[in-house]
């Protein structure tokens, strides 16, 4: 990927207002990662809380570029011949079949077995070409002309074996297949992992990404965020929300509510036709936001004490 | 630049952030790709490159600060001075001495340090030195650099410890020649000269900012030195002869160590079962290949975690080396999920509903004041069997940690056999040195023939090995 391929990113300041016009409202600091990501090739390591926008970071990047988003969503036991490629053995099922009567015709005329080998020599492995190559996510972000944005989701769900798989393709965007050989990517792939922290990722991945955290945002931030989500919330209930969630984060709680929490709440907020918050209101629709029944018994005993900081 | 980005690397692996020369050399493009004039810019690029935990960011940004600050700071000064030109320079002086503010020593012509320097050869000599004169125009500017070629000459990155400070300090002073300074003042106060108190002003400035050199210094280079040497010697000690004031210390370091071994062992436990064909599974694979079985797939165990009972004696004498290993096993909760424990002394009870609602040193703390005491083993042998006998399965690891000092008591050896035959593994780890193990009233020896391991554990070291050789046996 060269910089005038893709004037989207050739500043930070840009990346942020292109963001923005694709409702992606983001600090200066994502900006300045997808910037780096971009002019030194690294994937980007994201971590941070479940639903502070970690893979809307990817797919907003897409939108960006216009480039196709492949996504490989990491589980346990998620190995190669779902992540990278696969024989289509069907295929060469059929193939080898249909072929058998074209042997005889080709070997026809051949003296002894050893000038029949010969004979058989001269095609190569047909069997075990591209043709027959069935592309996984990972090999299909390889193979894009214009090059693609990668997303590999919550790594920290895959077996610890599978990050070890990754470490070539990060480093040096190519695929090996034992059959083949090396496919190398034609324009290397823009590329995200995302990671909620459940395990230790190892430090050989760590090494070869930027490491980009991302934090609940700010009120400014998360108004902003708001406000280019939800447009239609006015001023004063959209502050107090955010207040409101602000509040709830500083709580000891199970699941703190992120973003994507926010968000919906001002959805169902408007829904409900409220002008400003009030104690009914927010034990009604508490469960939008918090998604244990613990955490909700213990916001709603404290529920006057929030809203009375707002 | 370059150089000075490598020696903060350096700074940042003092304070335990590691970096590789790989990421060195990223580093090195992130800057030249973001430039260098946005420094908040620059500090968020470098940050993603180097720091690779959230933790490892916070340690990276206060380091950022406290390293670029001076030298950027030397830059942003001049032009300070020219907007306060009027109203008296640089906050040092006036920390000097606020009586001294309405004198300008940018044009010292009527200064009394003139009109002595014009009897004194001395101080003449003094007042056209490059020193002097930096101090007397108050060129901050000038003044940083000296400190710093004269911090580069006397070796002040290879500052160690917190003492050497007044030595490196003073060192410094003399190589930029503050002795003519500290001359002419004694001098001057022999001669009860009316310009003494300037000189010494101007020698304390001097004195202050070296001092402060010294201490930025410092904290870059040499505390996370001090820090690694501390951790070195703490993990070493005996645990109940380190003092209080350094428990926090070790508490820290229990935490690390354990967070170390985590990550070590915690990779997840299966085990393929040879000779098993998961046939369901191979057919139904096989339908898209016509019915073609290529791939084979092979029945699965996951081994299950393993169960952990920690006996633990929490009388007098080992109550510290307790604490510590219950607040390693505790500290390895993802790892070691079902880890419980037992605190005895004259009789045992389960203690592990201390630690699900309380914070570890805590629970450790509730645990000590509910079961300290005089020791019997054999009763409280009795009273685990009675609570934990019937779970013991061939997945449970027992861990007793103890002195074995029975106080001329009934061992009842015959419950440790029966544990022991139960069990996986029993480990004995007993804090006396093996010298004196069965000497006296200990029963260690007579114990021993029911465990299948036991070690002697007094420091942290000792302890962390055996706890990675337990998580690698109940793999």
């Amino acid at each position: 990927m060269q910089i005038d391929d893709f004037p989207q990113l050739a500043s930070v300041q840009q990346i942020e207002q292109g963001f923005e016009s694709f409702g992606y409202i983001c600090s200066t600091k994502i900006a300045t990662a997808v910037f780096l990501a971009f002019q030194l090739r690294k994937p980007i390591l994201v971590e941070g809380p479940p639903g502070v926008g970690k893979t809307e970071l990817a797919k907003t990047t897409a939108e960006l570029l216009d480039l196709p988003l492949i996504r490989l969503q990491c589980y346990e036991g998620l190995d190669e011949a779902k992540a990278l490629y696969e024989w289509k053995y069907g295929k060469q099922l059929l193939y080898t079949q249909v072929l058998k009567e074209k042997l005889g015709d080709l070997l026809k005329g051949a003296k002894g077995l050893a000038e029949s080998v010969e004979r058989l020599h001269q095609f190569g492995d047909i069997f075990y070409s591209e043709d027959f190559l069935e592309p996984r996510p990972l090999l299909k972000a390889m193979q894009q002309e214009r090059g693609a944005i990668l997303l590999i989701d919550e790594i920290d769900k895959s077996d610890y074996e599978f990050e070890s798989l990754l470490l070539e393709i990060l480093s040096d965007y190519q695929i090996s297949i034992p059959e083949i050989g090396t496919i190398k990517a034609r324009t290397s792939p823009m590329v995200f992992l995302t990671s909620n922290n459940t395990r230790d990722i190892s430090d050989a991945l760590k090494r070869r990404c930027l490491h980009l955290y991302i934090p609940f945002p700010t009120v400014e931030l998360e108004e902003r965020i708001v406000l280019s989500r939800v447009p239609d919330v006015d001023a004063l209930l959209r502050h107090q929300l955010v207040q409101f969630v602000h509040s709830l984060r500083q709580l000891d709680l199970k699941k703190s509510p992120a973003i994507s929490e926010t968000i919906d709440w001002a959805r169902s907020l408007l829904l409900l036709h409220s002008g400003q918050l009030d104690e009914e209101l927010v034990r009604s629709t508490l469960n939008v936001l918090l998604k244990f029944e613990d955490d909700i018994e213990a916001a709603d005993a404290e529920l006057r004490a929030l809203l009375n900081q707002n | 630049m370059q150089s000075n980005l490598v020696s903060f690397i350096q700074v940042l692996r003092t304070h335990d952030v590691r970096v590789s020369p790989a990421e060195t050399l990223d580093a090195m493009t992130v800057a030249t790709t973001l430039g260098y004039a946005d420094r908040k810019l620059l500090r968020d690029g470098l940050a993603m490159t180097l720091a690779k935990t959230p933790e490892e960011e916070a340690v990276f940004l206060a380091c950022f600060d406290r390293y670029f600050n001076q030298r950027l700071s030397d830059f942003a000064r001049p032009e300070q001075q020219v907007d306060t030109d009027s109203d008296e320079s640089s906050d040092a002086e006036e920390a000097a001495g606020d009586s001294y503010a309405d004198q300008s020593p940018a044009d010292g012509d009527n200064s009394p340090l003139t009109t002595a320097a014009a009897d004194n050869a001395e101080i003449a000599s003094l007042l056209n030195s490059d020193l002097m004169q930096s101090l007397v125009n108050n060129d901050r500017n000038a003044l940083t650099m000296a400190i710093g070629s004269a911090a580069e000459t006397v070796g002040l990155r290879q500052i160690q410890m917190f003492t050497q400070k007044g030595q490196y300090t003073r060192k410094i002073l003399d190589a930029m020649g503050e002795e003519q300074l500290r001359s002419a003042v004694i001098a001057l106060e022999r001669e009860d000269n009316p310009a003494l108190v300037e000189l010494q002003r101007y020698r304390d400035i001097l004195r202050e900012e070296v001092r402060n050199y010294v201490e930025r210094e410092y904290l870059l280079h040499a505390e996370g030195k001090t820090r690694q040497f501390m951790d070195d010697i703490l993990s070493k000690t005996r645990l109940n002869n380190i003092e209080h004031t350094y428990l926090h210390k070790v508490h820290e370091l229990v935490r690390k160590m354990a967070r170390k071994l985590a990550s070590r062992h915690s990779r997840k436990r299966r085990q393929v079962k040879r000779g098993q064909l998961n046939m369901a599974k191979t057919m139904r694979r096989g339908i898209a290949n016509d019915g073609v079985m290529f791939d084979t797939y092979w029945r699965q165990t996951r081994k299950e975690k393993p169960q952990i009972l920690a006996v633990c004696d929490v009388s007098g004498s080992v109550a510290a080396y307790a604490k510590f290993l219950l607040l390693f096993l505790y500290s390895l909760q993802d790892v070691l999920p079902k880890v419980r424990s037992f605190a005895f002394s004259s009789h045992l009870g389960e203690v592990s509903s201390y630690f699900d609602d309380y914070p570890v040193e805590k629970a450790i703390e509730l645990v000590n004041w509910k079961y300290g005491g005089a020791t019997d083993y054999g009763s409280s042998l009795q009273d685990f069997a009675r609570l934990a006998l019937d779970d013991i399965n061939s997945n449970t690891t027992v861990i007793i940690l103890g002195d074995a000092r029975n106080n001329n008591g009934d061992p009842k050896l015959e419950i440790m056999q029966g544990i022991y035959q139960r069990a996986r593994q029993v480990l004995w780890l007993n804090p006396e040195s093996r010298k004196v193990w069965g000497s006296g009233d200990s029963e260690m020896l007579r114990y021993l023939s029911a465990c299948h391991f036991s070690a002697e554990c007094n420091n942290l070291k000792q302890l962390e090995r055996i706890v990675d050789q337990l998580l690698k046996s109940t793999r």
